[in-house]
């Protein structure tokens, strides 16, 4: 092959963005500058040392090579051709609701779509959607209509899901679309949109259980970990903000208390607090079992983020405590707008963490409780009759939804951290 | 604010920590104490008991002692199943979804199986409303008759065996056994094995924390050879097996068959004809609610009485509103021509409580044959009638033969 003379580059280089900017663009350093090069001889030298560098690496290469296309291989073979999806197209209702009565459907349609608005509200306010994340959605929602439109009478749940994807991007739109520049106008949008993200939750429960057939009973498969979860999380975030202040209180009796409360619910395993949940709560507050399965997600989950964001409260210089004071403002006050709104920034990467796991661990609702939430009712599934060899494809299923969800998760909360300047201040 | 001197802090550390142990200690003791009381009124109670056989008042003190906590803490009267689930006006049935045939949830998520058909009749009977269930999850081996026993459910019927450790040791009581099978083996048909004989060293898979793991394991110690066991939960077991990851899957008969005969490659394998164990599985009530147990133990064999005599649910309207013989309308709880309704003592769920199950899931039969049908054969084994009726007699084997046995309602 020819040596080709280097071809010019029509437009110059970016300048490096002003601080503040769009982060993700990567700048060349001016040592790399200069090697630009045709697209192919590039290619051809990065593959040469990365790839094959000496008979060493080479020999490295062809090994994983060879054991990553043996894998890759394997799943498409087993995807495509070995396994029996049926069990998965079949039970589709039973493993997303399971007991949740059919003539109230419209609840858990009308949740997702509020739910998806407010995330496409949320991305229009603070940030936007870029190509991954539309790529992201275009697979999920294809993933999700594939499995819902398998069967004639499956077609509405089809439109409706199609329609709260259409809610996510109409939240979006409109968000997007107003104007950025009028800082009053701009505050106005994110107190609203913040506020609706405030009473998300609620809302949701609200449309799920208030009125009608349905009571917490009826949470079931799928739904249950997406209620679950939240409620977790949420109660946790709530909980632990006044614990970690309580801790680091110098009244004694507070910080005690705190201290207690932590270490306590801490030093057993979530495992071991569902029991409580089941065998001892029952005569103290009573209610449905999942009702009392939330709270002790919430306390425990509150424990772990009391200690996050304290760790939070102590990595906060000495001077952002010293300068708030000396500025005259009450303690309340410093709490309120110095101190916690940093202390919450710091902590989201460990509370990130500690909600994804929480979000894997509601499935320990099945394993301790009489509830069955989406792995519990995969084993259902799995134990109908015809369905009995199909037990990996069952599993393969469910890992899959879990992992979608904690990816989104941590997607979103890079969106959060990078907004909130987390590791750069 | 002005810190204290070290000292001083220690003091106010020190004070806090003191009032915290001892009103830690205050309400521990209040607890324990209360407990402590009981236990020791209970053994009292046992010990008259023990001395007192011939009373049958000491038995009905300690069922009192007995009721009496929960009673306390919920308001619910423990000892008569039968008026709470009447008050509630739903019936709480512990059942396992995760069962194939026997406990499962379709594709709505309906729970449904052959056990589940055993919760409606009894709803039918007891509530006049089979769909007047409310199925709590008891998959979970390890905490079912936990369940039973804290009152969270008000009957377990989950292939649960009978045995007498567990009749004795725990707050269980079991009523007329529903399902007869027993322990045995699969094999793959070219592995040369025909009997337990033939397993020295075998990796045999098991379900672990069962009666199945430590009937194989005395097995092997009476015929003295060794074996390497491979346990997990029983659906986890039987994939290993069929992944060929260990030589024997041993588990209850009916559960082999019904996992062997859906796969596409069933001919590959064979189940032996050894059977190792008796697997009765049966209904499980509460101990000291002898009523509840007896209407259990009654709407069972009133399933099987009417297989034996032919009421099924189609005919079963006709059948009362007609009844062809005195049997038939004592069964029924209907007057034979113009003679009275016999109540025979079920006064507490009315005389109709038979009828009213068997048309809301037919007789026994019809219930094997809806539920397990083909799956797990019936005909000469022990869950046939022990008496096939006269037109549908069937050939078995020596030693052959049903003992299901409805016992007489008079």
């Amino acid at each position: 092959m020819s040596e080709q003379p280097p071809i010019p580059r029509p437009e110059q280089r970016p300048l490096p963005p002003a601080p503040g900017a769009d982060q993700r663009r990567i700048v060349l350093p001016p040592h790399r500058e200069r090697a630009r090069r045709p697209r192919s001889v590039r290619v051809r030298e990065w593959v040469r040392k990365n790839l094959f560098p000496s008979t060493g690496g080479t020999l490295l290469t062809l090994i994983a090579a060879g054991i990553m296309g043996a894998i890759v291989v394997g799943i498409v073979i087993f995807v495509f051709f070995g396994a029996n999806w049926e069990v998965i197209t079949h039970n589709r209702w039973l493993l997303f609701a399971g007991g949740f009565p059919h003539e109230e459907a419209w609840r858990l349609w009308v949740s997702i779509a509020v739910v998806f608005a407010l995330i496409g509200a949320a991305y229009g306010t603070w940030s936007s959607f870029g190509r991954r994340d539309h790529l992201f959605v275009l697979l999920v929602g294809g993933f999700v209509i594939f499995l819902m439109a398998h069967g004639g009478a499956a077609i509405w749940s089809t439109v409706y899901f199609l329609i709260a994807i259409g809610c996510m991007y109409l939240g979006y739109a409109v968000t997007i679309w107003m104007p950025r520049e009028t800082s009053t106008l701009r505050t106005f949008q994110q107190r609203v949109v913040g506020g609706l993200l405030a009473v998300s939750l609620p809302l949701v429960l609200i449309i799920l259980l208030v009125g009608g057939e349905v009571g917490p009973r009826h949470l079931d498969g799928f739904v249950l970990n997406l209620i679950l979860a939240p409620v977790g999380i949420v109660g946790g975030i709530v909980l632990g903000i006044p614990l970690a202040l309580g801790r680091a209180s110098r009244l004694r009796s507070i910080s005690l208390t705190c201290t207690a409360y932590i270490e306590i619910v801490r030093g057993a395993p979530l495992l071991g607090w569902l029991f409580v949940a089941l065998f001892i709560l029952d005569d103290v507050i009573g209610g449905d079992l999942i009702i009392r399965a939330m709270v002790v997600m919430a306390v425990f989950t509150g424990a772990y983020m009391a200690e996050y964001i304290r760790g939070a409260l102590q990595a906060l210089p000495r001077g952002q405590y010293e300068a708030a004071q000396a500025v005259g403002l009450t303690e309340l006050q410093r709490t309120r707008l110095i101190i916690m709104p940093q202390a919450l920034r710091i902590s989201i990467p460990p509370m990130v963490g500690q909600a994804i796991s929480i979000w894997k661990d509601t499935t320990l609702v099945t394993v301790i409780l009489p509830l069955r939430e989406l792995k519990g009712n995969a084993d259902s599934a799995i134990a109908q009759f015809e369905f009995t060899p199909d037990r990996i494809e069952a599993y393969v299923f469910v890992a899959v939804i879990f992992w979608i969800v904690a990816f989104a998760m941590s997607r979103i909360s890079q969106r959060v951290e990078r907004a909130q300047g987390v590791g750069e201040r | 604010m002005r810190l204290p001197s070290l000292r001083g802090r220690r003091l106010v550390s020190a004070m806090l920590f003191a009032g915290a142990a001892l009103v830690a200690g205050a309400v521990i003791g209040a607890c324990t104490s209360d407990e402590d009381d009981q236990q020791a009124q209970a053994t009292e109670q046992q010990q008259q008991q023990m001395e007192q056989q011939d009373q049958p008042a000491a038995e009905q003190q300690q069922e009192q002692q007995r009721a009496a906590p929960r009673a306390q803490d919920s308001g619910e009267p423990r000892g008569n199943t039968i008026q709470l689930v009447q008050d509630r006006g739903t019936l709480k049935c512990g059942v396992k979804q995760t069962q194939p045939l026997f406990g499962f949830r379709d594709d709505q998520g309906n729970v449904t199986g052959f056990d589940i058909e055993f919760c409606k009749a009894i709803a039918a009977a007891v509530l006049k409303d089979a769909d007047a269930v409310e199925y709590v999850d008891a998959s979970d081996a390890s905490t079912r008759f936990e369940l039973l026993a804290d009152g969270q459910i008000d009957i377990l019927i989950r292939t649960t065996t009978i045995t007498s450790s567990r009749d004795m040791e725990l707050d269980v009581d079991f009523a007329q056994t529903t399902f007869y099978t027993g322990q045995g083996f699969a094999v793959r048909k070219d592995s040369g094995i025909d009997s337990t004989s033939d397993m020295a060293n075998a990796s045999i898979c098991v379900q672990t924390g069962t009666t199945t793991e430590q009937n194989v394991a005395d097995h092997f110690t009476d015929i003295g050879l060794d074996y390497e066991p491979t346990g997990g939960l029983s659906q986890d077991v039987a994939a290993a097996f069929f992944e060929g990851r260990c030589d024997v899957l041993t588990a209850d008969a009916s559960d082999l068959a019904s996992r062997i005969v859906v796969r596409d490659d069933a001919d590959d394998y064979k189940i032996l004809p050894q059977i190792i164990s008796k697997e009765p599985l049966a209904p499980g009530v509460r101990d000291y609610d002898s009523d509840w147990k007896d209407v259990v133990n009654w709407v069972v064999h009133g399933l099987i009485r009417a297989e034996e005599i032919g009421i099924t649910q189609a005919n079963v309207a006709a059948m009362a509103a007609d009844p062809p013989n005195t049997e038939v309308a004592r069964l029924l709880g209907v007057p034979f021509g113009d003679g009275e309704v016999a109540t025979l003592g079920f006064d507490v769920v009315d005389a109709q409580f038979i009828q009213r199950a068997i048309a809301a899931v037919g007789n026994y039969g019809e219930i094997y044959d809806r539920e397990i049908g083909d799956a797990i054969e019936r005909d000469c084994t022990l869950n046939a009638l022990a008496r096939p009726l006269p037109s549908e007699a069937v050939d078995c084997g020596p030693g052959e033969g049903g003992i299901m046995y409805a016992l007489p309602y008079r």
